[in-house]
């Protein structure tokens, strides 16, 4: 079997600094986003009980992939493909799911493709199905639970009130919450065996892509602003009769929808 | 010039912060004052990760990166250290993984066989064993003594202060030992071997000790104790010499524990002094404090770097022997053994009144650092003086050499 899992380099988000309502994105380090490397993590087990899969590691980014992508190579992916090319800068959704599609294109055959449901940064989750789209493949996205038999796929879709359970035939592509594994940490010994695994560089021009079609010129959406959320604190405070006090709280928590869901 | 890591040693750093945010930090705690042991699981986690293993050769059971063997231990202690402040679980790896460094080079085929796979495991532990109750600084006069007899030394006499010493008894391994071998000479009558807790004729007690309660401190007593010979390092009445070259290894990750913890209490101080408000402003916003933190976080800087060159020399050193002579490495190690126990302590101790009354009280995990890294401060690897001794000796010359006096202790 031959699986692709996508994966997206963002800023960690546990050392950006916030001014003005602004990230600070500059110097910020650049890891793999939790749901990206849970989605390695899921291929990484499918190959240790399925003899014969071949794991392929697929990244877009900067220059900073080149060390980046040791991590994916050393929790178990077996080959990598970086797209580092400086016409893919600035791409929207729809310009990375191109740009994905065309490279999993030219991998050649596969049987899943594995993405995290959405990258912690922006959260936009749409690469994941635009790529099913132009691969044509079905697609099962949310998935808590993965089971594979043969040709057939079994997944837990977390739908927030409800879980749903689906099933397809391969090839497919699946985006996985981060709640469906917990993905390991590398040992030594993988991490100074994945500078000995293969790591491809594609550029647009490999992909047949042309600069309108990826990148910021081909991208339909403009960034406008890039701002922290601001969380207002309702400050509410109740006084009086221990009893009343806690059911005023009880009542003003339920109408909030923290309780009693 | 290079200043930067590799892609894989920033790799192995994230990987060991993790693990220590994810295993370690929540249960620095329980191992200082509840358990008083470390746990069998997260040395076998840590043996998984290849903690044990940063030193060892492949061929007895390791993953090192030839070459890069110290620098990689230094990274392994300092993220341990951060998230295991009351310093127990570094102790017991740096022992681990120091001393293996010096039984590759000048242990036997047969001894590297037997010993390195297990510790590699995380099966065993190794550990050093060199102070006397006469005195742990003035090594030359150690009184413990092993007879020659064929393939072995009948050994007889008794070491102090030791880590590890129910460890290696309880889980098996052993420690280096210094003991005199030609009593009538001082440090020239010396050799190195490995002893196992287990050879019969050993005994130990152990110590109620101010912190890193995880980790037992204690003495052994060896009465008509055989010591096969293979378990030597080096040569025989020379033992000295070796001992000395595995303190640096030693000394450069007792600095790297104590910087790593030290790193973490200044993160703890400087994130508690932005969020208490005193006077209407953030308690960091008072120069006094900022100043203080700011310096603080120089001298880590400073430590660091010199760390970095340390473990980076001892690397070239093992490569090849032409590449720095001793004295430099001693001299560079000895600069971060007698500084960076001190400001750990002092970071620690600024962290706890920063903290004001809850600083005092175990809601933080400033006071047990503090016990921490005390040890390294009145002794463990060679004390704070014994360290400017070293650099005195070597940046003076032998005139600043005191060690030379005739009195017999008592
Ligand atoms: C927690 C802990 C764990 C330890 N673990 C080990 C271990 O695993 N293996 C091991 O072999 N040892 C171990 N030690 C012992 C340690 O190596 C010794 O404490 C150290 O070498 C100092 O020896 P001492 O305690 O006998 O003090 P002494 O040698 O009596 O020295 C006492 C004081 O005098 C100072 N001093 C000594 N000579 C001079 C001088 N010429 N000029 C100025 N000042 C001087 C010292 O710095 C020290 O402050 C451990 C110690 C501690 C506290």
């Amino acid at each position: 079997m031959n699986i692709v899992v996508c994966l997206k380099q963002i800023p960690d988000l546990q050392q950006i600094r916030i001014k003005d309502r602004r990230p600070l994105l500059e110097g910020a380090p650049l890891i793999f986003g939790d749901m990206d490397k849970s989605a390695l993590e899921e291929a990484v087990r499918i190959k240790e009980k399925a003899k014969g899969t071949k794991v392929t590691a697929l990244a877009m980014g900067g220059a900073k992939l080149k060390d980046g992508i040791k991590e994916a190579l050393a929790i178990g992916a077996d080959e990598a493909v970086l797209l580092m090319d400086p016409p893919f800068a600035g791409s929207d959704t729809m310009g990375t799911a191109r740009a994905l599609a065309k490279a999993i294109e030219k991998l050649g055959e596969h049987d899943l493709i594995l993405c995290g449901e959405g990258s912690t940064d922006n959260y936009s989750g749409q690469v994941g199905p635009r790529l099913a789209e132009l691969l044509d493949l079905p697609q099962i996205t949310y998935v808590r639970e993965l089971e594979i038999e043969g040709n057939k796929l079994k997944a837990v879709r977390n739908m927030e009130e409800s879980f749903e359970v689906v099933e397809t035939e391969l090839p497919a592509l699946v985006t996985v919450a981060d709640e469906i594994n917990q993905p390991r940490l590398a040992s030594l010994r993988d991490i100074l065996k994945a500078a000995r695994k293969p790591v491809q560089e594609w550029t647009a021009a490999d992909l047949g892509l042309s600069e309108d079609e990826v990148g910021a010129k081909g991208s339909a959406i403009e960034t406008v602003s890039n701002l922290a959320p601001e969380q207002e604190r309702k400050q509410v405070v109740f006084k009086g009769d221990l009893d009343e006090v806690t059911e005023n709280l009880i009542n003003a928590l339920t109408k909030e929808g923290v309780l009693g869901r | 010039m290079e200043f930067r890591l590799t892609a894989e040693q920033e790799l192995w750093k994230n990987t060991v912060r993790e693990f220590a945010e994810r295993e370690l930090e929540p249960i620095a705690r329980k191992i200082d004052e509840e358990w008083e042991r470390i746990p069998d699981e997260i040395i076998r986690k840590m043996a998984d990760l290849g903690i044990f293993g940063v030193t060892i050769p492949e061929e007895y059971g390791g993953m090192a990166m030839p070459g890069e063997e110290m620098q990689y231990a230094v990274i392994t202690i300092h993220e341990l250290a951060r998230g295991e402040l009351s310093m127990s679980l570094p102790v017991y790896t740096l022992l681990c993984i120091g001393w293996p460094l010096l039984l590759v080079p000048y242990g036997t085929k047969e001894a590297k066989e037997e010993i390195l796979p297990k510790v590699a495991s995380g099966e065993w532990f190794l550990g050093i064993n060199t102070t006397e109750p006469g005195g742990g600084s003035d090594l030359a006069n150690i009184v413990t003594v092993g007879r020659s007899d064929g393939d072995k030394w009948i050994v007889n006499g008794e070491k102090a202060y030791i880590s590890g010493v129910r460890e290696a008894t309880e889980r098996g391994g052993g420690h280096l030992t210094l003991f005199k071998t030609d009593p009538t000479k001082g440090y020239k009558g010396t050799t190195f071997a490995y002893f196992p807790a287990d050879a019969p004729g050993t005994t130990y007690t152990t110590y109620r000790d101010m912190g890193r309660m995880g980790l037992s401190t204690g003495g052994f007593v060896y009465k008509n104790v055989e010591i096969p010979k293979k378990y030597i390092l080096g040569e025989e009445n020379k033992g000295f010499y070796v001992n000395m070259e595995g303190f640096n290894v030693a000394r450069a990750l007792v600095s790297a524990a104590c910087l790593g913890g030290a790193e973490k209490c200044l993160e703890i101080s400087r994130e508690y002094t932005k969020q208490r408000v005193l006077f209407g402003r953030p308690l960091v916003n008072f120069e006094a404090i900022s100043f203080e933190i700011a310096d603080d976080y120089a001298q880590l800087e400073l430590l660091k770097l010199m760390l970095q060159k340390g473990a980076w020399m001892i690397d070239q050193f093992y490569q090849d022997r032409s590449s720095f002579t001793k004295e430099e490495i001693n001299r560079t190690i000895s600069i971060c053994k007698a500084h960076a126990p001190m400001l750990a302590v002092e970071i620690a101790k600024h962290g706890m009144m920063y903290h004001g009354a809850s600083g005092y009280t175990k809601d933080t995990p400033l006071e047990m650092a503090l016990r921490g890294f005390m040890s390294y401060v009145v002794g463990a690897e060679g004390g704070y003086h014994i360290q400017k001794i070293i650099i005195a000796r070597d940046y003076i010359g032998e005139e600043a050499v005191p060690y030379r006096g005739t009195q017999k202790a008592h």
